[in-house]
């Protein structure tokens, strides 16, 4: 990551099993609406560690099933809130008492489906990256991909391209040829790695987690079997709910979602084409007006008269306010997203299809 | 901690009740969410170098008979104990539970914590604070469920919770005694944090104690590594049983059976069917998406790039062209992804 700080550039995540849980506990409690977060610890030599997290209030908007969107948006807002500054400003406070890691490092939100590269999110990545701290990250959490299997955490943070564009709010098809920027580049996303305390690898080990390797005595019978409490739960680890053999409904999800993004892209660029026409329009008939004033000045030399001005037309004739491109830009890179999502999707369970098909076909 | 004590409940002897309320001698169970058993371990890795045992209040639900508590969430309380006396900030825990019930509306103040498995004086006294019904910020009518969890190091994490009752005593000490009853307790995680806590332990055998997040095809890999071996140690005893060198058992033999007979008895050809009309829609899918990608990618930079071709008029009319190419593009994948629709539609 090219970031032109002095300092070394934020290279990893480094998240503690805490923040893990606390954002997972949250992120399931509130389910389907978006729930975010925000996270605290310290940076060290290119690391950034996250020690603690604590949720944002729920945004307290009426609760009318009709504006499920209205609330939906405020809860996805909620880190840039004013309450919640404040609401943070004093957690913080508190939290420094009890010796915790008290600096802002980043927010966290939840989602479901990868369905998270929009303007609420790039938003509040920007309203911390430059107002509180420049080292922050946003951590991602998708709900419904971790149920499915394996844990589903990134960490993204906003490339300083991006960044510098945002700065000054112009996505101009002029200003985009300039600076280069692609939606691939809006997102930087950092390698993140869980981390265990002392006392919880401790933990760890005394859950049972394996079958015993010893040699056990025999059940008298099948019921004795079956209740016997030395027969281990299913272990944490690895976790056998990645065979699952369910497809339909991810690929469901996952065409709809495509389609809604293709639609955003095309009403995007049926306001570009709007665009284009009303200018075009707007440009005829200055060119118009002009060869008008053109032929007027030509009349009043020939009868010894004071030419007019002739760059009057900039105050009778206003030209078309280019629509940012942002949008646009967002979208491209959801679109993206979903594409790679269907991609590991597929190769996973292509996977688990031929191993059932050859376990299941006789003779093979 | 993995270790199941036997429990006898004990109607707990009740302290004196005003009129009305009708505190409940019925058993009473515990159930830990692992993050509040993480977030207990995490402070007592912060705790001042000088203090033993560090203490918080934990929050969480009850049920409606009031018989099951499960606690979901705590924070930590400074205190500052010595030998003579105790010191609790009681102001930071209300402006901290405050904080914690705008969050969590849902959760209520259920007890306390201690990362130490003494019960000493300075114990009753907080746990009846957190009890009392006085100043109504305790649990009252309920009882104040108090958890210790060991953090010495070295030695194995034990966690005990109790409920407390008073006991008779003079005024004077009334304030610093009670009793301490055990209640069972169990740590329990729900599907959701299975992901997690799956992520979070397989780091446990590892020298640096971190791991990096894995992708849904490693995970793949490890379970199925994970069944073959299972499958291997199974398959090894039924043989060691037929060459007769391990004893057999019928109880093992019938579960097998049974766990076999689970096997669905499909026809080869609906196999075959099935199997391919799910690889195909996969894949479609899978090609689709990426069609659907580098399209917008195309028609991202057509629009950006037709501008560099010309200026002045020239340029309106031949960015106006090129989006409309781009747009054509758009209009193809969008009739694909309809297809795409209705062939799913189809199939559902």
């Amino acid at each position: 990551m090219a970031d032109a700080s002095k300092e070394t550039p934020l290279k990893a995540v480094q998240i503690e099993a805490l923040v893990v849980m606390k954002i997972i506990k949250h992120s399931s409690q509130s389910f389907p609406t978006t729930a975010t977060g925000f996270l605290v610890g310290m940076e060290a030599s290119g690391t950034l560690q996250v020690t603690n997290s604590f949720p944002f209030p729920t945004v307290d908007a009426p609760a009318s099933d009709g504006h499920q969107d209205s609330s939906s948006n405020l809860a996805a807002a909620a880190p840039r809130a004013k309450s919640n500054v404040a609401y943070q400003n004093e957690m913080i406070k508190y939290l420094r008492e009890v010796n915790v890691d008290a600096n802002n490092v980043g927010w966290y939100t939840s989602t479901s489906m990868g369905n998270f590269v929009n303007v609420n999110t790039i938003e509040n990545q920007f309203f911390y990256q430059k107002e509180l701290n420049e080292k922050t990250v946003a951590l991602v959490h998708d709900v419904s991909r971790s149920s499915q299997g394996s844990l589903s955490l990134r960490a993204y943070r906003l490339s300083p391209s991006f960044v510098a564009a945002y700065k000054e709010g112009k996505f101009t098809t002029d200003s985009l040829q300039k600076s280069g920027l692609r939606y691939q580049d809006i997102l930087v996303e950092l390698p993140l790695t869980i981390h265990n305390s002392h006392l919880l690898t401790s933990l760890l080990h005394q859950l049972p987690a394996d079958a015993p390797k010893e040699e056990l005595a025999f059940p008298p019978n099948l019921a004795a079997l079956q209740q016997d409490p030395n027969t281990p739960n299913p272990p944490l680890y690895p976790n056998f709910d990645s065979l699952d053999l369910s497809i339909d409904p991810f690929l469901e999800k996952s065409c709809d979602l495509l389609l809604e993004s293709i639609e955003n892209h095309h009403t995007e660029l049926n306001n570009h084409q709007y665009y284009q026409r009303s200018l075009a329009r707007e440009q005829a008939k200055i060119t118009a007006w002009q060869q008008k004033r053109k032929a007027e000045n030509a009349a009043r030399a020939a009868s010894k008269q004071a030419a007019l001005p002739e760059d009057e037309w900039q105050r009778l004739f206003k030209l078309p306010q280019e629509p940012s491109r942002l949008e646009t830009l967002l979208n491209s890179r959801q679109v993206e997203q979903y594409a790679r999502q269907v991609d590991g999707f597929a190769a996973g369970v292509s996977t688990k299809m031929f191993a059932v098909r050859s376990n299941l076909m006789p003779g093979e | 901690m993995a270790d199941k004590d036997s429990f006898l409940h004990l109607a707990r002897p009740l302290g004196p009740a005003p009129v009305g309320a009708q505190p409940s001698t019925a058993p009473l169970g515990v159930v830990i969410q692992p993050q509040a058993i993480f977030s207990i371990l995490d402070h007592s890795l912060r705790r001042p170098a000088d203090q033993e045992r560090v203490i918080g209040t934990l929050l969480g639900t009850r049920s409606e008979d009031g018989t099951e508590i499960e606690i979901r969430n705590c924070y930590a309380v400074p205190h500052t104990e010595t030998a003579e006396q105790v010191e609790v900030d009681m102001d930071y825990q209300k402006q901290m539970l405050a904080l914690h019930l705008r969050a969590n509306p849902r959760e209520v103040l259920v007890g306390w914590y201690a990362t130490s498995s003494d019960l000493n004086t300075f114990s009753a006294l907080i746990q009846n604070f957190y009890a009392g019904g006085q100043q109504g910020d305790g649990t009252w009518p309920h009882p104040a469920v108090h958890l210790t969890v060991s953090t010495v190091p070295g030695q194995d994490i034990e966690s005990r919770t109790y409920i407390s009752a008073p006991i008779g005593v003079t005024a004077e000490r009334a304030a610093d005694s009670c009793l301490f009853i055990p209640v069972p307790h169990e740590i329990k995680y729900g599907e959701a944090e299975k992901s997690g806590l799956e992520l979070i332990s397989s780091a446990k055998d590892r020298e640096d104690r971190s791991q990096p997040i894995i992708t849904d095809l490693e995970a793949l890999e490890r379970s199925v590594q994970q069944v073959l071996d299972m499958l291997e140690r199974v398959s090894n005893y039924v043989n060691n049983v037929l060459d007769e060198e391990a004893q057999p058992s019928s109880a093992l033999g019938q579960f097998l059976m049974n766990a076999l007979s689970l096997a669905p008895k499909v026809d080869p050809a609906d196999i075959e069917r099935d199997f391919n009309n799910h690889i195909q829609d996969v894949l479609l899918v899978s090609y689709l998406a990426n069609t659907i990608r580098t399209q917008i990618d195309l028609s991202n930079r057509l629009a950006t790039a037709a501008l560099t071709l010309g200026t002045g008029d020239a340029l309106t009319g031949e960015g106006g062209e090129k989006r409309e190419g781009g747009d054509n593009n758009r209009q193809k994948g969008d009739r694909r992804g309809g297809k795409g629709r209705q062939q799913r539609a189809q199939e559902a």
